[in-house]
């Protein structure tokens, strides 16, 4: 069964990183994708490759799992590394062939932007590489808390989320059941002309929005016999809390910032 | 008399179950059906889930909720999620207002797949963002490539509201 996109992401652990808040994660990781397109020379881009570094260091996970998530978008890292190289034409002329020339201007644009992508994924990897779905639905609604204020439904949307997560492998197991059923049944998913092959995905897809209808019916069921009532004043199963750790941590990416700035226009 | 400190939801319960479970179920879609390819042409199932949003509001919700999930699971979901969400919010909530007063489902299914491919100068400007890629071209060919799978989606999407009534 091909589950490796929602469940294969988290690596269980318990390094720094897997035991910081995900609050802590998901802030660093945001203003680290701000941060990244700040950088502009070899020294400022040093900066951010050994934060980089060291936090996947830190986070204990297989660097093969790291490199999983560049997998499917290296062809467009080779590809924006190549646009680069030949539409620039900065900087001393390095090698001509043909119609194809290559300036040094091209070749360091290339590594740049090559660098800035490759450390975004790095570090934005970690986050669901070192932390439970369900822990980042919590953080998410702690974050978005203060949209209370203009009515917003956080803690409806944080259930729905939750809820959602829960019954992802169900609904995965469900549809294999199914394309397996349909499959015995002489429905090819693979091969055909394409008309063929659309006709296909509706048997497949009729008994699986119905038993979702059917699902959902029963959870609202058993959620009201159980008398749920959403809102403020529920106490939670998972609290999070802010330790020192996520405080040191804070502490040494506004170091990372204030060197990152230091740097930049150097090398 | 005891007064009760937890106040109750705003959205009824078999909403918001249904909201939970059809986000669960785009999830499925996206990665199981990720993508069907036709020789060199691929198509993303998952797109033709955005039709649902036409057929009910709770949907809009679902959906967007979908794209959340799934872009967490993005290898660049810092950008992915925070655009992606609120861009597929707004977009089904303006192809439901576009759409409103239609009366032809399959002009309703046309209409939203031009949307989505003019929308498409969100992933446009990300790539811009990321990649220094020429604006333009990118949005071209990406537009090009959702207008193609919303196509197909809608096809498909058609003849499975004829078989199940989505609106209910």
């Amino acid at each position: 069964m091909n589950n490796t996109l929602i469940i294969g992401q988290y690596v269980p652990g318990n390094s720094v990183v897997h035991r910081l808040d995900p609050r802590t994660k998901i802030t660093i990781i945001f203003f680290f994708v701000i941060i990244v397109f700040f950088a502009n020379s070899f020294w400022s881009y040093a900066v951010l490759t050994l934060f980089g570094l060291l936090s996947m260091f830190a986070s204990k996970v297989p660097i093969r799992f790291v490199m999983k998530g560049l997998m499917p978008i290296w062809f467009l890292i080779v590809f924006t590394f190549l646009l680069h190289l030949f539409i620039n034409k900065d900087g001393i002329l390095l090698l001509e062939w043909s119609f194809i020339k290559i300036y040094t201007g091209g070749v360091i644009q290339g590594i740049a932007i090559s660098m800035r992508f490759f450390l975004l994924i790095l570090i934005t990897s970690l986050l669901t590489l070192t932390t439970t779905p369900i822990a980042i639905t919590d953080a998410v609604e702690q974050i978005l808390h203060p949209l209370k204020k203009i009515k917003f439904p956080v803690h409806e949307l944080a259930l729905m989320m939750s809820i959602s997560l829960r019954f992802i492998p169900t609904l995965l197991q469900e549809t294999d059941k199914i394309s397996k059923a349909q499959a015995s049944r002489g429905v090819d998913f693979r091969t055909g002309p394409v008309k063929e092959r659309l006709k296909a995905v509706i048997p497949l897809l009729v008994p699986l929005f119905v038993s979702a209808f059917k699902r959902a019916e029963e959870l609202a069921m058993a959620m009201e016999a159980r008398g749920y009532q959403g809102g403020e004043g529920r106490t939670k199963l998972r609290e999070l809390k802010i330790s020192k750790l996520d405080i040191w941590i804070y502490i040494l990416f506004i170091c990372v910032i204030i060197g990152l700035f230091l740097t930049r226009n150097y090398g | 008399m005891n007064k009760s400190v937890v106040k109750s939801s705003s959205m009824p319960i078999v909403e918001m179950a249904k909201i939970a479970i059809v986000t669960s179920l785009y999830v499925v879609i996206t990665a199981m059906l990720a993508v069907i390819s036709f020789g060199a042409i691929q198509l993303r199932l998952s797109e033709m889930l955005n039709y649902l949003a036409l057929y009910h509001k709770r949907y809009v919700y679902a959906v967007t909720l979908g794209v959340v999930i799934v872009n967490f699971m993005s290898p660049t979901w810092a950008l992915d999620v925070p655009i992606g969400g609120v861009s597929t919010f707004l977009v089904l909530i303006l192809c439901r207002a576009v759409t409103k007063n239609m009366e032809n489902e399959i002009m309703k299914i046309a209409i939203t797949a031009v949307i989505f491919a003019f929308s498409m100068f969100t992933v446009a400007g990300q790539l811009t963002l990321m990649l220094d890629l020429p604006f333009f071209h990118t949005w071209l060919i990406v537009g090009l490539g959702e207008l193609l799978s919303m196509t197909i989606g809608g096809i498909v999407i058609y003849f499975l509201s004829k078989k199940i009534d989505l609106s209910r």
